[in-house]
């Protein structure tokens, strides 16, 4: 074990000040990511053995949940009540929501399943803000730029252009279903500085951006045609004799039993993997957050990218050690918040992208300049009293959800720095995606956080909830548009696929005793919860 | 997850005698004691509203509203979950208020129970966020909307203040459709329209 300060002593040791410059020592070597990112921990990754991305990297839990055993089967489908809807929207965060109203708007009928209630999702999360170049000393090139170097150059081009393009408008239509943002004495937009980026252009409401965002969009949800299937996750999606896909299998946590969903066109927006606590790292991950998504459209033949990298945002909570992993916004850094380790010294640019802040703080950690959280984990300060002794009262006008959260901590972060460790917050991968999020899967979009391409190997604060509505308002158009000309007769609708996923299995000597998709963490006990023995054929076979 | 060195308190959560140590949430305290929990689990940071709990603390007949996420536990508490928060039973389209001239009739067109409030504190007193909701009804009949909706900067929609009002008012929608009309009708940002205009004419493009 390395040298860690115990919490008391550092805490005793640390004093507020105003002025604090950045050492020289906090230079940093060129092999930063390659030491001590968690994306480059030895053995993290094994190679896919079967589906389209068979040979690629992934990371090992996710490829252990890829190359799982259905949880169902035909005979599961023998008894299970038909509907039929032209779209069918997997997933109620902001994606799936924006995907279902444009949907829906432009003529079609819609459905939208969520796995508990709809708005329950990582976009309620969000703090930060969303980015759009509307400042104008900015554009939407400067945008650009940005992104493709915080994602080390590997992301898809014509994606990360069209959304930038996309921004401005992508605001309009959020004020125009009845979100606020932070608005300056003239009415104007205010903006925040990003970490990795060379203009401000973070667009924000406090520091409850995604919950405003989420209860404007789930309001206008509630107040529209989309026919809402909640507490109802998909456990598999259907497909037709050409392998198209065709809709869902549902499962009803309310009524304990399968339903099929026969659709035109599918959009999965179930977003991230957070609580599969890759690395046994804390998540600021919403509960469901397990990668139902991915799991459904690989075993239709999705092709996926990017499955060995993923976001750990720099600031999540290390101390309380029951909060741990919860987020504290990048907002805080933005405004000019420092970083401090144990010897109370800066040891970064706190602004720079979040994969570098991230391996920095793991980096002090590991060398013996962190702080003990109390458990044998570790920590550095993160000095808002600092920020406050700097900007008198910008903790309570601008971060009221940081001031609730030491609320609950027993800390008021105005005069107590907070304890930090880096917390897995995003996949960065994903679905494959084109401009309108079709997948490679005819009939299957995808949005959000389970696509990829986007963000490349980082993702910049802010593009994330530029992507959801971006995407999702693409793809809602997209699957309302093809689901036009399509129609369901005379085409035989059922999970052949899982026939050819367990001859690939059984072929290339791999268990079928994990079963996917997840739904929930397993601390959860799903399993073992015997409400739910109707849903799981491990119960059948057993009894 | 974290070994735990407090020491263990015991309570009663759905009527299970469980304990857990100290530091634990409600949630987390139902998981470590080996009792699933999947409905009426959310964000896990008080942001969602789903967890709605209600509970009385040991000695006190007290029943409070709470979010279980954000509930430390406690000896001798008692705590039940509420599951499945109500839809909401008024319907609106933004696009059917042609004006901001005719937002106050629309309003109480839409939730004609709002006036009849009669100031029983009820939606008070089961808000775990602390908002004065009462007062933001009254605000929004009076049709001062911004005022109104500026009360509810931290509401998650846990519902609990619909589930009290015996005027079905469900005073978290109103304040919704405060905050909506707002910025609907109010917030024309110049440097977000001025961006908007040389976009569309084509002034600013992306080469990749």
């Amino acid at each position: 074990m390395t040298r860690k300060l115990p919490h008391k002593e550092a805490l005793s040791r640390y004093r507020p000040v105003a002025d604090r410059p950045l050492p020289p020592s906090a230079e940093l070597g060129e092999d930063i990511l390659r030491t001590y990112h968690p994306d480059y921990i030895p053995d993290r990754c094994v190679n896919l053995t079967i589906g389209p991305n068979a040979g690629d990297p992934c990371h090992r839990q996710l490829a252990e949940i890829l190359q799982s055993d259905a949880r169902i089967d035909e005979a599961d489908l023998a008894a299970a009540p038909e509907e039929e809807t032209d779209v069918l929207v997997i997933g109620g965060g902001g994606a799936g929501c924006a995907a279902a109203l444009e949907a829906s708007r432009a003529g079609a009928r819609v459905m939208l399943a969520t796995k508990l209630r709809l708005g329950d999702s990582n976009t309620v999360m969000a703090e930060g803000g969303i980015q759009a170049s509307v400042d104008k000393d900015d554009t939407p090139q400067m945008h650009y730029d940005d992104t493709l170097k915080a994602a080390h150059g590997q992301l898809d081009r014509g994606l990360a252009a069209q959304m930038v393009m996309d921004a401005p408008d992508v605001i309009r239509w959020l004020i125009q279903q009845g979100m606020q943002f932070d608005l300056d004495q003239y009415g104007d937009l205010i903006s925040r500085r990003a970490g990795g980026s060379t203009a401000p252009r973070v667009l924000h409401f406090r520091d409850y951006t995604g919950l405003e965002m989420m209860r404007v969009l789930r309001e206008a949800v509630f107040n529209s045609d989309v026919e809402i299937r909640d507490y109802c996750p998909a456990v598999e999606l259907l497909s037709d004799q050409c392998g198209h896909c065709a809709g869902a299998v549902l499962s009803s946590l309310r009524h304990y039993q399968y339903g099929l969903v026969k659709a035109k066109a599918v959009i999965i927006a179930t977003g991230g993997i957070g609580r599969l606590h890759l690395n046994s790292f804390p998540t600021s991950n919403h509960f469901g957050a397990v990668g139902d998504g991915l799991v459904l459209a690989y075993r239709l033949g999705a092709k996926l990218r990017d499955l060995d990298t993923f976001q750990y945002h720099p600031s999540g909570l290390a101390y309380p050690l029951h909060l741990a992993g919860t987020l504290i916004t990048e907002g805080i850094r933005s405004a000019g918040g420092y970083l401090l380790n144990a010897a109370n010294e800066r040891f970064i640019d706190e602004l720079k992208p979040r994969d570098t802040v991230a391996a920095a703080i793991i980096r002090e950690c590991l060398e013996g300049r962190g702080i003990d959280a109390g458990d044998g984990t570790c920590g550095v300060w993160l000095d808002t009293p600092g920020l406050e002794l700097r900007q008198p009262g910008i903790i309570e006008s601008d971060f009221p959800k940081l001031l609730h959260l030491g609320t609950k901590c027993g800390i008021d972060p105005r005069q107590q720095p907070l304890l930090i460790h880096p917390t897995l917050h995003y996949q960065n991968g994903g679905v494959a995606i084109n401009g309108e999020g079709a997948s490679t899967v005819p009939g299957l979009y995808c949005v959000g956080e389970v696509a990829g391409g986007v963000h490349g190997r980082n993702r910049l604060m802010g593009n994330s909830l530029l992507d959801i509505i971006s995407f999702g308002r693409r793809a809602g158009v997209a699957a309302a548009k093809r689901s036009r000309g399509a129609t369901l007769r005379q085409k035989k609708i059922a999970v052949e696929h899982l026939s050819a996923l367990r001859r690939e299995l059984m072929l290339a000597d791999m268990p079928l005793s994990h079963k996917g998709p997840l739904l929930f963490p397993d601390y959860a006990k799903f399993e073992k919860d015997s409400d739910y023995d109707g849903l799981r054929q491990s119960a059948r076979a057993a009894g | 997850m974290n070994e735990y060195s407090d020491s263990l308190v015991t309570l009663r959560i759905n009527g299970k005698d469980i304990s857990a140590p100290e530091s634990l949430s409600v949630i987390q305290a139902l998981w470590y004691a080996g009792y699933p929990r999947v409905k009426g689990v959310g964000c896990l940071q008080g942001v969602c509203g789903s967890c709605r709990v209600l509970v009385r603390r040991a000695g006190s007949k007290q029943v409070a509203t709470e979010l279980a996420c954000e509930l430390l536990i406690d000896e001798g508490m008692d705590v039940h979950f509420l599951n499945y928060p109500i839809a909401p039973h008024h319907k609106y389209q933004m696009d059917d208020i042609h004006s901001s001239w005719e937002v106050q009739a629309k309003f109480h067109e839409i939730f004609t129970e709002a006036v009849h409030c009669r100031h029983c504190n009820g939606c008070n007193a089961t808000c775990p966020k602390n908002i004065d909701v009462q007062k933001g009804v009254e605000l929004a009949v009076k049709g001062r909307f911004s005022e109104a909706g500026e009360l509810f900067v931290e509401c998650v929609m846990c519902n609990l203040c619909q589930t009290a009002c015996p005027e079905s008012i469900a005073p978290n929608h109103v304040a919704m459709f405060s905050r909506r009309v707002t910025a609907h009708f109010h917030a024309r940002p110049s440097n977000l329209i001025n961006r908007l205009e040389k976009l569309r004419k084509g002034g600013l493009q992306v080469s990749e």
